[in-house]
């Protein structure tokens, strides 16, 4: 065999191999240029899944007449000058490879019309590229920009043909990378044909929230929380801006989860895994969250140039990114209201819907007509009504019957405008809603269990003084009413959560690590013993630390044998026995979801262990519950964040708002 | 079969027979109270198949020998609501039939060939203890047994007996309780049977007559207390009691004397602030008494001092779960407790004269 040097074409078909993996890549590519050319409007058409035709026209700056040969040769690029700019990455592309690529395995035309300094080229020239013959460039007629037409991907060669799926596959595809870029370049209208149909039309000059809305899904819309968050500069000074879709809509698929990073939709196993943690116990774990996370970053703290496809990249401080992006969605999640809606059968019939669209005007003049009167409402009266109960509530607390008196000469002496009727109105008001205020209070007294509850009442609008109903249905659901409906409950998922939260706070330490302490645990009379292998010893002895934090204590006591010598006290009291529970900790253990090899893996362990005893000590579904214990559940909801989903992510509640009641009577 | 009791009489023995019997059961005849009528004598059973319970009932007029079987709940009810002094109870061919001075009630009732055979008490006692020490050794120790436990035998009070020495013990593996008491023994052979808790609770109300004397026999997996008017047998729990010789410590070298009545209220003001996740409260022993401590996150804390009447040893500090304390303190029949002490990982020791002792596992405080 003699050593030769490869003809151009077979470099550039073995390089194609990289760049050019299907039709998508076609796109990804020719898409890339034309963003990097400046164009604000790109139109993509699309046949057979782009076996036919992949055509990609921008208005762009274009390509010049006498740069279009060597725009086909590889390592030929306008992007990059120098060594030194490939350390700060701008631009989408920069190895001038890719139309070298596509050009070596398709029957490429390149009709391109360019714009230099402002002034754009009288005529468009057209360059049309099969394979390794190149014809020569002539001119055309054509609108400024620049259009891409690949024709028969892979005709010359058939192993790659072969590989192509069927249309529709690739498609999904090329729209998938077509979503993808539209996301960060939300200023620029994409239009994506397949077959004469049209698929996407994002208008140009978007802005950032509004294009996300546009490619998750306008059903979604309300489901999408905007967060920010600015890092100091002196902290590296990264910026990010993303949606995050509630838990209720996270998906089975991780494509809706979208990362960016300067200007660039990247694959990254540790980012992905920092937006989940962010949802932690608020999506089950086999679910994605749907969310889109743009992060500006200094460009020397990211390396771009280490897959030819560019969709991964390298941080340099890969840690700090991932807390960045999991707290500021985190802190995101918490500040808002996660409680999902319940769903009555039937509900948004569209039947209902047309008409109420149609009347959206009547609505407004309706309300308007409402509001009207809601203004024209005697302000006395409505005035009354509070001094009443500011009145009653301080004499409630001072236990000074005199403010009462006092308040009336208030009323009256402020009632000038006002009839004798209204005098007497409010007079009526007093009683009447000072004996409401009184047997509310007496019977909050008896149905809510702890004081604090009691005090956090008192000084909370009236509507809230009336007791909370509490029913529980079928001992396993627990039915209440709040301002905005009716709140159902799972008893199991509330209370694990909540015992979650608690055990979690002691461990982990609610805000900073010094107050973390172990649960308690209480040593055993006569040591528990527990049959365990040696691996599995070996394993207990690795999470000896862990289990320590969780009260738990074990020393191997023979071959074969550990001994269980300490044990959380919690547990024993809500009757989870030791040894069952060590057997499926250590079960779990081997399948590798408890481990301590590094401190995220310590702290995703602890969280793992907690949740299991949370689980086997809440309440069961099915347990009878007291009035008392009821009240009690539901005020240690009211305590605690995120309560919203038990520590698998399946929620705790729903709510059935007023709202949809009213619709599904149709009252509205 | 016909007898006619003193209503008030039956009502009593009923509840105590009944407590054994259950009213869910596969095998209906056990929901039924066996009634034996013989010369001059009202007999009532009552069985789970595994505790068994036989009480002769006072004042009775027996007019016609014979037995039956009646639904025990509903001759309960029938006998509590009735308004006579004396209520006559007949059996007819497959009924019972009551009859007080303006009612009759007709009860099916079953089969009395169905009945399983109720373990007779028969010959020498083993021993024989007073009711009164058997009330006290069971009540100092049975509050420590494991409701649900499967573990081990320790469902049950093991009763141990070695001439004429009584020991009663019972743990749920984070104490345990011992007892020691006196008795007349009519057997050389040491003898040991772990006695199921429910039996004991029922024991606890069938010999409530201090002036008593039981007779207990050991014999074919069985244990049989008997009186005169009752007798009480049942199953042994199966199996081997924890070695409880061996977690005795012995070298407790912090040795506490404190008032029942002081550590008591201590430790209840103490456990006012503790709840499930932090059920411990911290005891810092030394010279100058003893400081209680508890705290539950979210609610707050408390800090109790109290004297002591003696202390030898270096100072101490160690957690424990205050119900588990006041359960031991609660029978302690002493005015002073006395807790030995070695650390903070180790054991305690409480004792009140030479007859209890309880040993109590600590709570890791951090």
């Amino acid at each position: 065999m003699q050593i030769r040097k490869l003809p151009t074409l077979l470099i550039n078909q073995i390089a194609a191999g990289e760049v050019i993996e299907r039709p998508a890549s076609v796109v990804k590519e020719c898409v890339e240029n034309a963003i990097d050319a400046q164009a604000t409007q790109i139109d993509i058409v699309i046949e057979q899944g782009g076996h036919q035709l992949i055509r990609i026209a921008d208005n762009g700056l274009g390509i010049a007449e006498d740069e279009l040969e060597l725009a086909v040769s590889p390592h030929a690029t306008s992007k990059l000058q120098s060594p030194d700019q490939l350390a700060a990455i701008d631009t989408l592309g920069f190895r001038g490879e890719a139309l070298a690529s596509i050009s070596s395995v398709s029957r490429t035309k390149i009709t391109s019309r360019p714009t230099r300094d402002g002034k754009t080229a009288e005529s468009a020239a057209v360059l049309e590229v099969e394979g390794s013959r190149l014809n020569p460039a002539y001119p055309a007629a054509c609108a400024p920009g620049t259009i891409i037409d690949v024709r028969d991907l892979f005709f010359n060669t058939p192993a790659r043909r072969k590989f192509l799926r069927q249309p529709s596959t690739e498609f999904s595809h090329i729209n998938e990378i077509v979503t993808r870029i539209a996301m960060i370049h939300h200023e620029v209208g994409f239009r994506l044909t397949h077959n004469d149909r049209k698929v996407t039309d994002l208008p140009p000059k978007q802005t950032r929230s509004q294009r996300v809305i546009s490619l998750v899904g306008k059903d979604i819309r309300d489901a999408l929380l905007e967060f920010t968050y600015e890092d100091l500069e002196e902290r590296g000074g990264a910026k990010l801006w993303g949606m995050a879709g509630l838990p209720e809509i996270a998906r089975s698929t991780n494509k809706f989860l979208y990362l960016c990073i300067n200007g660039r939709v990247i694959k990254d196993r540790n980012l992905i895994h920092a937006v989940r943690e962010a949802y932690r116990g608020l999506i089950p774990p086999d679910r994605t969250p749907v969310a889109a996370v743009f992060i500006e970053m200094p460009a020397e703290d990211v390396d771009v140039n280490v897959h030819p496809t560019k969709a991964e990249v390298r941080f340099r401080k890969p840690k700090q990114y991932f807390g960045l992006v999991r707290n500021a969605i985190r802190q995101c999640l918490l500040d808002h209201d996660l409680m999902p809606t319940a769903k009555l059968t039937g509900d948004e019939a569209p039947v209902f819907k047309a008409p109420v669209q149609e009347k959206v005007s009547q609505t407004e003049a309706t309300q308007a007509f409402v509001n009207y009167f809601k203004d024209m409402a005697p302000k006395q009266k409505g005035f009354a009504y509070q001094e009443v109960r500011r009145a009653i509530e301080t004499e409630a607390a001072a236990q000074a019957p005199l403010l009462k008196d006092q308040y009336m000469q208030d009323v009256t002496g402020k009632e000038v405008i006002d009839t004798e009727t209204g005098e007497v109105l409010p007079t009526s008001d007093v009683i009447s809603s000072e004996s409401e205020t009184g047997s509310a209070t007496d019977m909050g007294a008896t149905d809510v269990a702890t004081p604090s509850v009691m005090g956090g009442l008192t000084s909370e609008p009236a509507m809230n003084l009336r007791p909370v109903k509490i029913l529980q249905i079928h001992n396993s659901y627990v039915v209440t009413e709040d301002e905005q409906g009716i709140l159902i409950i799972d008893q199991h998922a509330l209370h694990e959560r909540i015992m979650f939260e608690k055990l979690t706070a002691r461990v982990l330490g609610s805000a900073n690590k010094e107050d973390a302490k172990p649960l308690e645990s209480q040593r055993l009379l006569m040591p528990e013993i527990l049959d365990a292998s040696e691996r599995e010893q070996d394993l207990l002895e690795e999470l000896k630390p862990l289990l320590v934090r969780l009260g738990i204590e074990i020393e191997p006591i023979g071959p074969q044998v550990v001994a269980i010598q300490a044990f959380p006290s919690f547990l024993y009291s809500r009757k989870v026995e030791a040894v069952p529970f060590m057997r499926e900790l250590i079960d779990k253990a081997l399948d590798g979801a408890i481990s301590v090899s590094d401190p995220s893996a310590e702290e995703n362990a602890l969280h793992e262990v907690l949740d299991m005893m949370s689980c086997k000590a809440a309440i069961k579904a099915g347990d009878n519950m007291t009035e008392d214990q009821l009240a009690e559940l539901l005020a240690q909801r009211e305590q605690f964040e995120r309560t919203s989903n038990c520590p698998h992510g399946r929620p705790t509640s729903l709510r059935l708002s007023l709202k949809d009641l009213e619709k599904q009577f149709g009252r509205s | 079969m016909k007898v006619i009791c003193d209503r008030s009489a039956l009502v009593e023995s009923l509840n105590l027979v009944g407590g054994v019997i259950v009213s869910r059961t596969p095998k209906p005849v056990l929901s039924c109270v066996k009634v034996t009528a013989t010369d001059g004598a009202l007999t009532l059973c009552g069985t789970d198949m595994e505790v068994a319970v036989k009480l002769t009932t006072p004042r009775v007029e027996v007019a016609e020998s014979g037995d039956m079987l009646i639904p025990s709940e509903k001759l309960i009810a029938i006998v509590r609501e009735s308004i006579d002094a004396t209520l006559t109870i007949e059996a007819t061919d497959e009924a019972a039939k009551i009859t007080g001075q303006d009612s009759k009630f007709t009860i099916y009732g079953y089969n009395i060939e169905d009945y399983p055979p109720i373990p007779e008490y028969d010959g020498d006692p083993d021993f024989e203890v007073s009711a009164e020490e058997l009330h006290r050794l069971i009540a100092m120790t049975i509050f420590a047994t494991a409701r649900e436990n499967s573990r081990y035998a320790i469902n049950g009070v093991l009763v141990e007996r070695d001439k004429n020495k009584l020991s009663v013990v019972a743990t749920d593996g984070h104490r345990l309780a011992l007892a020691k008491g006196m008795c007349n023994s009519h057997n050389d052979t040491p003898q040991s049977a772990i006695v199921p808790t429910k039996a004991l609770n029922l024991l606890l109300r069938l010999f409530d007559d201090a002036e008593q004397t039981v007779a207990v026999k050991i014999k074919d997996g069985q244990i049989m207390f008997a009186t005169e008017e009752a007798t009480l047998s049942t199953n042994l729990v199966e199996g081997n009691f924890p070695p409880y010789a061996d977690v005795i410590p012995k070298d407790g070298d912090k040795k506490v004397t404190i008032a029942t009545d002081v550590l008591v209220s201590a430790v209840r003001r103490a456990a006012l602030l503790t709840n499930e996740e932090s059920k411990g409260v911290r005891m810092a022993f030394d010279q100058a008494g003893l400081t209680l401590s508890s705290r539950a996150p979210e609610m707050g804390e408390a800090v109790i001092k109290t004297e002591i009447d003696e202390y030898v040893g270096e100072d101490i500090e160690i957690g424990f779960n205050p119900q588990y304390l006041l359960d031991a303190l609660k029978v302690a029949d002493e005015s002073q407790v006395h807790i030995d002490m070695k650390a903070t990982n180790k054991p305690g020791v409480l004792r009140t004269g030479p007859q209890f002792l309880y040993v109590i596992m600590p709570v890791n405080l951090q």
